[in-house]
This record gives structure tokens, C-alpha cells and sequence, in this order.
């Protein structure tokens, strides 16, 4: 039986053999859509630093240092909308986090499996949800809760002139910062848990039950042990969440307020390079405009390329 | 603690003339722990069926037989580890030090349920503080994300407040036991995932020996190593059971040989010979043992 199956596999190899040229159509056709890729990629950059190319030229590093944001006078300083996008993904992270890792940790370590399987698909839904809707319900529905119960009765209760006056102060319709961190932390959430849960199942269950078989309790397991196997994985999830909510557009251009001044509090509305991009675009008329803009687009461009680098670094290396 | 209530007498060899009914030689000393009828299974699949094991204080226990004949299973089952998955469960009684642990039934598994936060249950056993008194080192080493002190300080941390001279103590000690310490004496800060195979496995016993437990259970801990790891982890055994009472399972029937007192033979779940091992070895009692240990099985 196997030396005829054998017989049959040199029998075939000439016959393989014989099509070169559907080997070699196969190869240049990979080889293409590859290089394709890393030519758009490519091209991508080029374009963005030949357009955004008059406005560093003109304002030099001011763009990024400068607060101004005026169409009118053509002067163009970006660090509003810099801080704001730091300032916001930042928040929704510190936010997120703690939340991802509770919901994967209960996942994986305290659900009983019947339900499990079917959370965990439930989160990776929720990660894949288009993020205008996650904006409109920002829009309507959590921004006019937030202002009448939350934002309202900290300005009512705190002097506007004493220190947390001034880190709550701002119009109170519920579009600002703080909303804003809001969205894209619920944005965030599922994605972070989805990986989160992957990192801990990579936990080599012998481990697991080697700390079990100490006597330790599965809170101990899990923070002793656990966590501290995937560390190197966690700054990498954290990392790839910060990078979702650098980019992140639609929501936040719906609920942060969109004015370009530097942010003084954190109720105070402000802006993003994406949604002061999403905003201007179509209403950009003159060059300079149209160049700042891009540039900011390669600003946004380069912060979450090395944010995304960083991250595959890191996850990599917990591979090992 | 030191004297069993067991109702059978431990003295005479109990040879049954069948080949389906276990051949025992039962210890003559002092039981620690005891397993009796034993059944386990993996949600409907059974893995064993009436399994019994004695294991005598400071002796080695070795369990031999072919893969998948349940010796794993019965470790499992001994420091009642199954209880974490839901669905795996045994039956019987295991005596440690002739109190019943298996009388309350997966405590954690109710726990695992969401039930109840305290996994005391009801007839006072604690699983937890069980398991530190009957340790487990796997076939692969499993360090723990830490230095080598923290390795060995795991357990001992989880039950007693000590101080750090307390533990400097106890460290090195377990280290010392675990023929380890000359090789990390100078390092003990480092990371225990930087250590050799062989290392990291004899940190695997230091750790298991640091929080004093009675019964030591090594599940083929050598099968991953190189010869001479595996002489040094032998000799370590050997000069762990003054102190300790082991129970190891092995494929290499050279090792049970060499390091054993006792040998209990398994095969498709069943005990099916326990012998002193020079016995078990030089006149096994059943065929299927006979053809096991001479090399003629399957
Ligand atoms: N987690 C599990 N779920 C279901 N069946 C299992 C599991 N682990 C082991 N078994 C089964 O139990 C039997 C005994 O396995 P095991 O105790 O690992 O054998 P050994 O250690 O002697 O090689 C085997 O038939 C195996 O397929
Ligand atoms: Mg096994």
C-alpha cells in the first residue's frame, strides 16, 4: 500500500514539473500584489510630505509648538489638536484598561466555559462596530446626560477659581475632552479585551496549575503569576489600543466640540488632528490650508506608526 | 499525625490469583497517603476505575506503565488539581494521613461556578492549604515570571507572613535541598526563566519543598532533561525522601529501578500490579507486567 503511494508521488513529479510558466505567473503575481502594497505605502508618504510641505517650510517646528488655528489670518500652529489627540487617547486608555483587563481575566479564568465562548465572541462583535454609530450615540444620547448630570452639578458645587473649578470648567453641553476619552474608551474596550484574552490563554495551563497546586487562591494566580507571564504582551495591548484611538475619527469629531484653541480643562472642548482634518477638509480654500492640514495628516501619520511599532515589538518579544 | 487509622492491615502480601484483580504488596510502614478505589473521570470519559495506591512515608513511590494508563490522571487526582476544571471528577477515598480529602467534592469547581467566594466548604477542608501540603513539580519545568528567591518564596508567601531573614533561611535551604544552590547562589535575583532546563526543574522541587509539604509529586520530571540533569535530579530525590515522601511517575523503567521502594504498575486505568520494586522488577507477578517491564509491550 505506502510503495504504491510512493510510486504514485515520484510518478507525478515530472507531470508537476512540465508547468514553469503557471509557477512562474504565480510567483510574479504574489511578487506584484506585494510590492504594490509597500509602493502605495510608499506613495502614501511621498504625497503627504510634498503637501504638508509648505507649511512646515513656512511655520518650521512652530507648527507643532504653536497653538494658532486660523484660517483667516493663514496662521497655522497645530499643537491643539496634537494635545488633544495625546490628551484623549491617553484618557480613554487609562480608562479602558483596567475595564479590558477585568472582563479577560474574568473570561478566562473565573467564567464557567458554557458562557464563555459566547462572551468572548460577543466582545470581538463589539470591537467591529462602525464608529460613526458609537459617535451619534455619544452625540445624543451620552453627551446630554453627562451635561445635565455630571458636568452641571461639579460647576454648580466648585468655584470656578479653585483648582478643580478650573480642571472641570467649560460649556456645559457635554461636548468636550473628557466625553470625548469617553467614546473612544468604549471604542477600545472590546478590542483591548479580545487580545487581552488571547495573551492570558498563551499562560501554558501547567503554569497555571503550578501555582494552583501551591495553594494559591485564583486571585493570587491571576495577578501573581498570570499577569506577570504576559507583561511584555500587556504594553504591546496597550500600546495597539492607543494606536486605535490616535486615528479615531468619526466619534470624536461628533462629541469633542471641535474648536482649535489648546484645551485649558478637562471639560473644555477641544480637538483632534483627525476630526480637525475630518472638519476642514472640504471647506480648506487656500493652499496653505490645504497644506497645513496634510501635514498634520503625516503628524497623525508618524505618531501611530511608532506607537504600532512599539507595540509589535513588544508582542513579539513576549512570544519568546 | 503519625499514626494511621487504617481498618487493613498493613503487614502481609496480598497476592490474588487472578490476573484482572490488582497484585499488592501492601508497605509495611506507616502510610501518608492512600488512595482506595479510585475512580476519575474527565466529564464522560473514565480514567480510571478503582484504583488503589498506598504510599509510604519517606520512601520513593514510583508509577510505571504505558501512556495514557491514567499515571497522570492519579497524580491529578491526589492533590485534587482536577477540581480547577469543571466537569473532571473522582470518586473513592484519598486518605492523607487518614483523613478523607475527597469527601467534599470539587469545592473549587463550585467556586468556578460563581456559588460561593470561599472555597472553606462546609466539611472544613480547605483545597487550597491542601494542595500546599501535597506539592507537584510537572514534566515540563514551569517557573514562575520571577527571580529565583520569589520562585521559591511563591508558596511560602501565599501561607505565612515570615521575615526576610526567616525567608533568606527557608530559601536557601529549599535550594540547598534541591541541589541547586551552588549554581544560583550568586544570582538568586535573576529571572528563574534564564536557567537551564535541568536548573529550572530543580528550582520546580526547591519551590514544591519550601513550603514543607508531606508528599512530594513528580510527574515524569526527567523526561525533558539531559543525562546528566536527570543523574543530579535522581540523586536529589533520593536525598529528598529523608524528609519528604515522594510519589514519581516515569516512563524510564531504569529510573523507578534505580530510585524507588515501591513500584505500582498501571495499565488501561487499573492498578494492575504494586510491588516493592526489586520484587515488581526481578519476578513480576502478572503478564502484562511481565511484558512491560521485559521490554515485549505492544
Ligand atoms: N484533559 C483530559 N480530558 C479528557 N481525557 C483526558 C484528559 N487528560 C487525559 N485524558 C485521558 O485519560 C487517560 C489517561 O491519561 P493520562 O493520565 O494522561 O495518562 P499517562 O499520564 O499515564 O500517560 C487517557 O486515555 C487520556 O486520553
Ligand atoms: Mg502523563
Amino acid at each position: 500500500m505506502s510503495t504504491a503511494a510512493i510510486d504514485t508521488r515520484t510518478e507525478d513529479r515530472p507531470a508537476r514539473a512540465q508547468s514553469p510558466l503557471g509557477e512562474t505567473i504565480f510567483r510574479t503575481l504574489c511578487f506584484s500584489a506585494a510590492t504594490l502594497l509597500m509602493a502605495a505605502l510608499a506613495g502614501v508618504v511621498v504625497s503627504l510630505i510634498i503637501g504638508g510641505w509648505p507649511a512646515f517650510q513656512k511655520f518650521g517646528f512652530g507648527f507643532i509648538t504653536s497653538t494658532a488655528w486660523n484660517p483667516v489670518t493663514e496662521d497655522y500652529g497645530a499643537a491643539g489638536p496634537i494635545v488633544g489627540t495625546i490628551v484623549t487617547s491617553i484618557l480613554a486608555l487609562i480608562i479602558a484598561l483596567p475595564l479590558a483587563l477585568g472582563v479577560s481575566v474574568f473570561l478566562v479564568e473565573f467564567c464557567p466555559k458554557r458562557i464563555a465562548r459566547p462572551i468572548a465572541i460577543a466582545v470581538e462583535l463589539l470591537a467591529g462596530i462602525p464608529s460613526i454609530v458609537y459617535g451619534m450615540w455619544g452625540l445624543f444620547v451620552l453627551a446630554p446626560w453627562f451635561a445635565t448630570h455630571i458636568q452641571l452639578p461639579i460647576m454648580m458645587d466648585f468655584d470656578s477659581h479653585s483648582l478643580i473649578g478650573r480642571i472641570f470648567s467649560g460649556v456645559p453641553n457635554g461636548a468636550n475632552i473628557f466625553t470625548a476619552s469617553l467614546i473612544l474608551a468604549i471604542m477600545i474596550l472590546p478590542y483591548m479585551a479580545a487580545v487581552f484574552r488571547e495573551l492570558l490563554l498563551t499562560v501554558p495551563s501547567q503554569v497555571r496549575e503550578a501555582a494552583y497546586g501551591l495553594g494559591s487562591t485564583a486571585f493570587e494566580v491571576v495577578a501573581k503569576v498570570m499577569l506577570p507571564y504576559v507583561s511584555k504582551g500587556t504594553v504591546g495591548v496597550i500600546m495597539l489600543g492607543l494606536g486605535r484611538a490616535l486615528g479615531e475619527t468619526m466619534a470624536v469629531t461628533f462629541i469633542i466640540g471641535n474648536s482649535h484653541g489648546f484645551p485649558h480643562s478637562l471639560f473644555d472642548s477641544g480637538s483632534t488632528i483627525a476630526s480637525t482634518i475630518a472638519n476642514e477638509f472640504a471647506e480648506a480654500t487656500s493652499d496653505m490650508h490645504t497644506s497645513a492640514l496634510i501635514a498634520l495628516g503625516l503628524v497623525l501619520f508618524v505618531l501611530t506608526f511608532a506607537v504600532l511599532a512599539v507595540a509589535r515589538a513588544l508582542l513579539a518579544g513576549n512570544k519568546n | 499525625m503519625n499514626d494511621i487509622a487504617t481498618p487493613i492491615s498493613p503487614a502481609s502480601p496480598n497476592i490474588a490469583a487472578s490476573t484482572e484483580a490488582p497484585i499488592m504488596t501492601r508497605p509495611t510502614g506507616e502510610l501518608v497517603l492512600e488512595a482506595r478505589n479510585l475512580d476519575f473521570s474527565y466529564g464522560k470519559t473514565q480514567s480510571l476505575f478503582g484504583v488503589d495506591l498506598p504510599v509510604e512515608r519517606n520512601r520513593i513511590t514510583a508509577l510505571i506503565g504505558p501512556s495514557g494508563c491514567g499515571k497522570s490522571t492519579l497524580l491529578r487526582a491526589l492533590n485534587r488539581i482536577y477540581d480547577m476544571y469543571p466537569g473532571q471528577h473522582a470518586t473513592g477515598r484519598i486518605l492523607l494521613n487518614s483523613e478523607d480529602i475527597l469527601s467534599d467534592r470539587g469545592s473549587l469547581a463550585r467556586l468556578k461556578a460563581r456559588d460561593g467566594d470561599v472555597e472553606l466548604n462546609e466539611s472544613g477542608l480547605d483545597t487550597s492549604a491542601l494542595r500546599a501540603r501535597i506539592g507537584m513539580v510537572f514534566q515540563k519545568p514551569t517557573p514562575f515570571p520571577m527571580s529565583i528567591y520569589d520562585n521559591v518564596a511563591f508558596g511560602v508567601r501565599l501561607h505565612q507572613k515570615k521575615s526576610k531573614a526567616e525567608m533568606d533561611v527557608i530559601v536557601e535551604r529549599s535550594l540547598k535541598r534541591a541541589a541547586l544552590w551552588d549554581e544560583v547562589k550568586d544570582k538568586l535575583s535573576a529571572s528563574g526563566l534564564g536557567l537551564s532546563g535541568g536548573q529550572q526543574q530543580r528550582l520546580c522541587v526547591a519551590r514544591g519543598i519550601a513550603v514543607e509539604p508531606e508528599v512530594l509529586l513528580l510527574d515524569e520530571p526527567a523526561s525533558a532533561l539531559d543525562p546528566v540533569s536527570t543523574a543530579k535530579l535522581e540523586a536529589t530525590l533520593m536525598e529528598l525522601k529523608k524528609d519528604f515522601t515522594i510519589v514519581i511517575v516515569t516512563h524510564n523503567l531504569q529510573q523507578a529501578a534505580r530510585i524507588s521502594d515501591h513500584t505500582g504498575f498501571m495499565f488501561l486505568g487499573k492498578m494492575i500490579e504494586f510491588r516493592p520494586t526489586a520484587e515488581l522488577f526481578e519476578r513480576p507477578q502478572s503478564p502484562r507486567t511481565r511484558d512491560y517491564v521485559t521490554g515485549r509491550f505492544g
